[in-house]
């Protein structure tokens, strides 16, 4: 796991007179570092599990084996069978994952596995806008659209850590939240919180935003750094705590609503974000993305930052789109998980490099709360700030899916396909193919929306 | 069928036309009808539905009291949108940008008409075809254009109406034209290769001579 991250053009908003005043205060150019929570591989939640029961499993015996089991308390899953098993203290995880899956009425039960974002660990200042998103010069953003922005119909859930996307004081923490400036005209979409359980869904790291901005961050209001769907919506969802780290059960509990959220009769998710993963596999999360591609949503993943060569899960699943990351020479970054499960690539950044001379680093620039002020538990501070991070690369992904499903693509194994078949080839793979290292390449939206003609091929 | 074999059969035809053992007729004929194209998935995918309306012009030289050969020229054109298919079963995603085909065959056919000099005439023929394909669209101010020619074979039957200075007819045929299309797009996909189709038209002709 890896964060880079840059501090650039600090937003000062200016807190309690801030509606009347100007939101930002002249530059102020700061570099901070700090270490990302590491959550070692098959970490887990002391004193919970996740039983499935079959669905012919009677009430009574549900409550039978709930607390023969050794439930101290039960959370009951919105999608119904699932449940978040609290253990009576003393009754280690291990054993109750045995007891449990030792009940006829059990369908599985295992451990309420830990996922975290998948972003780099320093971040560095960067005081300018859009001519510094190499990411979307990298992308042929402007020609992407030329052809298509995105609509407010198609929506995007990040499930991630939060969204500062409202003005909001939680009455039970007396925490205060902030919209965040560049946010302009982007629709959000009512969404909820996983870690809190409530229905602010703020974000209260960093992580969210900047993955909610690279998809939809205002765009063309002189304001900031640009969205790449910025015509699309935006649903936060709330599944990784203020450390960035999220369980198994709150990760299927937020894909469920997503899924689940219908607007006139209509379900407007049409991609999920996931800038998160883990070495551990889940069955819970499995059957929660199975539902989510059942109905029509593409999930998308990050691969993973340890480098190593596999993808973490859930991006190695085959239904979701796992997705590395690239630098600014189109070369995949050192920090970026291969493997055989790997699909696309697209810019993730590297905040060691600055291939492209621009005296910044070439990570990726968006607006998010201002880690320093994060850290004093102040989520009203703004900085436009740069990760790295295949958590980066995703969103990428996942707005230009959002932008194929806006032209009228009509599902997401087209989408996937064209993304997939439009790819610019890398690492010497060849046309039409794949490799370990960079799946099917570098997305091309560009050249993904014309889509076909009676004869007339890919636009390449 | 090249375009030099075509220029070549259709002159070995024409010289054995010009030699006829009796005085020859001489017809003009236009011709307007439907084409349903072979490429009926992709032609589905991209028009919403497999053909459309065609016209031409053929002349046509009897000989022999019963053998003619004829040449002429059709136009199909019909107007779609780009679309998306992922696989030949996946749903087909229409994506607005609009999509233009024009196919043009030129052909050349020899046949035999029963009954030649009757008020009824039903006649078969076979023949070659040289056929334009055009295919151009236009997405967000960019413009798409592709054009090739490819060689088909095609088999018709027809009958017509008349004796006099003034006929009457109607003609099917289906044409076939290999390796025409498929290279990309949803043809490719699809696996559709043949560029030609069946054709019914109706047809008005003024002849000239003969007996």
């Amino acid at each position: 796991m890896r964060i880079r991250s840059v501090v650039s053009l600090l937003v000062a908003l200016l807190a309690a007179s801030a509606a009347s005043l100007p939101a930002f205060e002249p530059d102020v150019v700061k570099a901070v570092r700090r270490t990302a929570a590491a959550v070692p591989p098959g970490a887990f939640r002391e004193g919970e599990v996740i039983v499935s029961f079959r669905a012919a499993a009677e009430p009574r015996d549900v409550e039978r084996d709930l607390r023969s089991g050794g439930a101290r308390e039960v959370h009951r899953s919105r999608a119904g069978s699932r449940y978040l098993v609290l253990l009576d203290p003393g009754t280690t995880v291990a054993a109750a994952v045995q007891r449990f899956a030792a009940m006829p009425e059990v369908e599985y039960a295992e451990p309420n596995g830990l996922v975290h974002r998948s972003a780099g660990t320093t971040f560095t200042p960067n005081d300018r806008y859009y001519k510094y998103q190499w990411n979307l010069t990298q992308l042929n953003a402007e020609r992407t659209w030329g052809i298509q922005k995105g609509k407010t119909t198609v929506a995007v859930a990040v499930l991630d850590s939060g969204v500062a996307y409202e003005d909001y004081t939680d009455p039970r923490t007396g925490a205060v939240y902030a919209k965040a400036p560049d946010w302009g005209d982007t629709v959000f979409l009512p969404g909820y919180d996983f870690v809190n359980d409530d229905a602010h869904p703020n974000d209260d790291e960093f992580h969210g935003t900047h993955v909610a901005s690279t998809v939809a961050e205002a765009t063309n209001n002189a304001l900031g750094v640009a969205g790449f769907a910025f015509g699309c919506a935006i649903m936060p969802v709330k599944v990784l705590d203020q450390d960035g780290v999220g369980s198994f059960f709150a990760l299927a509990e937020g894909i469920d609503y997503a899924i689940g959220y219908q607007q006139g009769g209509v379900s407007p998710v049409k991609v999920i974000n996931l800038s998160l993963g883990t070495e551990s596999y889940s069955e819970t999360v499995k059957q929660a993305v199975d539902r989510a591609v059942a109905k029509g949503v593409l999930v998308v993943a990050a691969a993973g930052n340890s480098g190593k060569g596999v993808v973490d899960f859930p991006a190695s699943l085959p239904t979701v789109v796992a997705v590395g990351a690239l630098d600014e020479r189109k070369e995949r970054a050192f920090y970026s998980n291969t493997g055989a499960d790997l699909d696309l690539m697209a810019p993730g950044g590297n905040c060691d490099r600055d291939d492209d001379n621009d005296g910044e680093p070439d990570c990726v620039f968006q607006q998010m709360p201002d880690p320093d002020f994060v850290a004093q538990g102040i989520y009203t501070q703004f900085c436009y700030c740069g990760l790295d991070g295949t958590s980066m690369a995703t969103p990428h992904v996942a707005a230009a899916a959002a932008l194929l499903f806006s032209q009228g693509f009509a599902d997401p194994a087209a989408v996937r396909a064209a993304l997939e078949q439009t790819a610019e080839r890398l690492g010497g793979a060849p046309a039409g193919g794949r490799n370990d290292t960079y799946g099917n390449g570098l997305i091309r939206p560009a050249n993904a929306l014309p889509g076909l003609g009676l004869d007339q091929g890919p636009v390449q | 069928v090249t375009p030099r074999a075509f220029v070549s059969v259709a002159a070995v035809l024409l010289g054995a036309a010009a030699v006829p053992v009796r005085a020859g007729e001489i017809a003009v004929e236009g011709q307007v009808g439907y084409f349903d194209m072979a490429a009926s998935n992709s032609a589905s995918a991209v028009f919403g539905s497999t053909g459309g309306v065609t016209y031409g012009g053929a002349v046509r030289y009897s000989f022999a009291r019963a053998f003619f050969v004829s040449a002429g020229v059709r136009t199909f054109s019909k107007d779609g949108e780009r679309v998306f298919v992922a696989t030949p079963t996946s749903v087909v995603s229409k994506l607005g940008f609009p999509l233009s085909v024009r196919i043009t065959p030129i052909f050349l056919n020899v046949g035999y008409r029963f009954r030649q000099g009757k008020m009824l005439v039903p006649y078969v023929g076979i023949g070659g075809s040289i056929n334009q394909y055009k295919e151009t669209s236009e997405v967000a101010g960019q413009g798409f254009s592709e054009t090739s020619s490819k060689g088909g074979f095609l088999g018709l039957a027809g009958l017509e109406v008349g004796r006099g200075l003034l006929r009457f007819g109607a003609e099917a045929s289906y044409a076939t034209v290999p390796n025409a299309v498929g290279l990309g797009g949803v043809s490719k996909v699809y696996g559709e290769n043949n560029l030609g189709g069946f054709t019914v038209v109706g047809k008005l002709a003024l002849a000239f001579g003969g007996k």
